[in-house]
């Protein structure tokens, strides 16, 4: 295998323009996740809202023939689950951690039924992708041109939408009613805010972004559904959070870390030669999953718990102390 | 529990049948899924009644058909128990996946080299290298909570994809059966294979699953170790005042959860499989999650759960094919029966 192929002068590029790329769908739940986990829930169902986004985006697209109709149908369908989470988890008042497992075995049992009754016994249906638009003067400046400013539409609105949420949570008030609730809900609720409906309103965002995650990914970069088609992304999405220690920006940026390591190793995949191949790809399959695990231990390991939100997972109840 | 809580419970239940309530509303749970279950076959075009009568038939037409559906039970309890136990006392281990496929690794190693010619020792050999190595894997997860609080949750997830990859490497390059053209992996010494029950054709782990089902009943309610973990289930902070070591404790708990999940992968390798191969398990790791809710994390609780969902899978795949409905069906009902479970559960409770 060719080396050249993947890290030489003219790959390089590419490999970090998909990198980017790829990182943008872990980065539109993670940033949703933060605002989740900032209002005092953990959302560990991110991986089934982001797989069901996926799924309602690609249905969507493939029949309407309509990516934006697509991308608002992963948006929807992630709001919904959120909703149920919220429903669990804010209204019932039942473990978070087993809601959030929950939602994600329920996720992919009805997408790989809706999927298989649909598709099942066919040839792998695609659809289209979606054109890159280059932005003018920034895609000539050289090296960080060519990977940031030539990529596709839904690149540049999950940035936008990424550092929106990320300045929702960090300066307006509404994001400082998310960040009371979750250090402090029995404060935030003396202070007449309404512990229920910001929750609620927090995982009905997260549970939109990572549809769009799902929306992204699906729409954006690979332009094909298969079972799981996830892969992960959605817990990555979690331990993202916690590597970037509840901040918003800094979650992003551990985003790339991960779009990196994925980008890399469908590279790997793609020019090794499959399965009769002596390069071990499953080393560059698992490398997402491994440094991912090894940022949020080092995180945790070196900088404490400190940033963790104070109510992070239990749940409250008006009248009743903690 | 608190003055209020005691206040809003339904009155048309008495507060000692709090172990009825639990089984009332587990059932209520699965009819309302089995119900789903029948509009999902609505709407893949097939007929409920006939589907679900196909379903029982497929798991007990036959002895053989009994025998497929106590084979998939038996990886099922095995990780049902352990996660019950780790659950129990707040330990979230959603690894058993990828323990799972280490275990079924180091015991099919064992059983593939280990230059033992006297059939139980060599079992046994093999049976304590999957054991070992499932426990190793958990144990993984135990430390980085015990030492360092890191989520056990996103721990455990994650090395299932590391899990299954460095599984999936072995049989392709190192462990692969000489001359196949795919991803098929060697076959285990013939002497290493688990005896079969005639009829049935079940491996005789069966008993063994079975025999694990007292055990950690037993373990759970009268043993100063299952008291602890009850304990931290409960209440971890009064737990922590009265001494019980919640590290030492979330160690245990992902050492053994491991370890059974390890079990459950060398029985499938040496009783089913028979060569180290990637099909050994459809997410039985996962599914063992909903087979310890189900249960309600009670050992006995467990062994209906694994039987019923086994039942609904194994059925199932024989439906699938005589109704020509997608398979994918039986796979969607444990989802929406975690979550009918949950709500069940909590509008018990009061």
């Amino acid at each position: 295998m060719d080396w050249g192929e993947i890290f030489g002068p003219g790959a390089l590029v590419v490999l970090l323009s998909s990198s980017v790329a790829f990182a943008m769908p872990t980065a539109l739940a993670a940033v949703g996740e933060t605002v989740v986990e900032r209002a005092g829930i953990l959302n560990l169902g991110v991986e089934g809202m982001l797989l069901s986004g996926a799924l309602a985006s690609f249905l969507v697209a493939y029949y309407a023939k309509s990516v934006a109709l697509g991308a608002l149908a992963g948006i929807a369908i992630g709001v919904g689950l959120g909703a149920l989470m919220a429903f669990l988890s804010v209204t019932l008042g039942t473990e978070q951690i087993i809601n959030g497992i929950a939602i994600v075995l329920l996720a992919q049992g009805i997408t790989a039924f809706t999927f298989e009754e649909l598709f099942g016994g066919e040839e792998q249906p695609t659809i289209g992708g979606i054109a890159d638009v280059d932005i003018p003067l920034l895609h000539e400046i050289p090296g960080v041109g060519p990977v940031l400013f030539e990529q596709n539409v839904l690149f540049y609105i999950s940035v936008a939408l990424a550092i929106a949420v990320a300045l929702l949570l960090t300066r307006t008030r509404f994001g400082l009613s998310v960040r009371a609730v979750g250090e402090s809900p029995a404060a935030a609720d003396a202070a007449a805010v309404s512990v229920a409906r910001t929750r609620w309103l927090a995982l009905l965002i997260g549970g939109g972004m990572a549809g769009m995650g799902g929306a992204v990914l699906v729409l954006g970069q690979l332009n094909l559904f298969e079972t799981n088609v996830s892969a992960g992304r959605g817990w990555i999405a979690v331990a993202l959070v916690i590597f970037g220690r509840w901040n918003p920006l800094l979650v992003l940026g551990g985003a790339f870390v991960f779009g990196f390591t994925d980008a890399l190793q469908i590279r790997v995949q793609a020019v090794s030669g499959g399965i009769a191949s002596t390069v071990p790809t499953e080393i560059f399959a698992a490398l997402p999953y491994v440094v991912t695990l090894i940022v949020m231990v080092a995180a945790t390991v070196w900088a404490g718990r400190d940033a963790q939100p104070g109510a992070l997972g239990a749940p409250f109840r008006k009248g009743v102390s903690a | 529990m608190s003055v209020s809580q005691a206040a809003t419970r339904p009155l048309w239940l008495p507060p000692q049948s709090r172990r009825l309530r639990a089984g009332l509303s587990s059932l209520g749970a699965v009819l309302l899924s089995l119900v789903v279950g029948g509009v999902l076959v609505l709407i893949a075009g097939g007929e409920p009644v006939s589907a679900y009568g196909a379903l029982i038939d497929g798991a007990f037409g036959s002895p053989y058909a009994i025998g497929q559906m106590l084979v998939l039970a038996v990886p099922l309890l095995i990780m049902g128990l352990g996660l019950a136990l780790a659950f129990r006392g707040r330990v979230y281990n959603v690894g058993a996946e990828g323990q799972l496929f280490m275990g079924a690794l180091a015991g099919g190693v064992v059983a593939i080299f280990l230059p033992v010619a006297f059939d139980p020792l060599l079992i046994a050999a093999s049976i304590f290298a999957g054991m070992a190595a499932g426990a190793a894997w958990g144990g993984i997860v135990g430390v980085l909570r015990a030492r360092w609080g890191v989520n056990e949750v996103i721990t455990s997830l994650l090395l299932n994809f590391v899990a299954i990859l460095i599984f999936t490497y072995c049989v392709r390059r190192p462990l692969r059966a000489p001359g196949s053209p795919d991803l098929q992996g060697r076959s285990i010494d013939p002497n290493a294979a688990l005896p079969v029950l005639p009829d049935l054709a079940v491996h005789v782990g069966v008993f063994l699953a079975i025999a694990l089902v007292p055990l950690a009943a037993y373990l759970m309610a009268r043993t100063p170790f299952g008291m602890r973990v009850r304990m931290l289930g409960f209440n971890a902070e009064a737990a922590r005042a009265a001494g019980v070591s919640s590290r030492r404790m979330v160690m245990a708990l992902m050492l053994i959860s491991g370890g059974l999940a390890g079990l459950a992968g060398v029985l499938q390798t040496l009783g089913v499989s028979e060569r180290l191969d990637l099909g050994i398990s459809q997410g039985y790791g996962f599914t063992a999650i909903v087979v310890a809710l189900l249960g309600r994390l009670n050992a006995t609780g467990v062994l209906l759960a694994a039987v019923f969902i086994a039942v609904l899978q194994s059925g199932g795949q024989a439906m699938s094919v005589t109704e020509g409905l997608p398979y994918a069906i039986v796979l969607a009902i444990p989802g929406v029966f975690v979550v009918f479970l949950l709500i069940a559960d909590r509008l018990a409770r009061g």
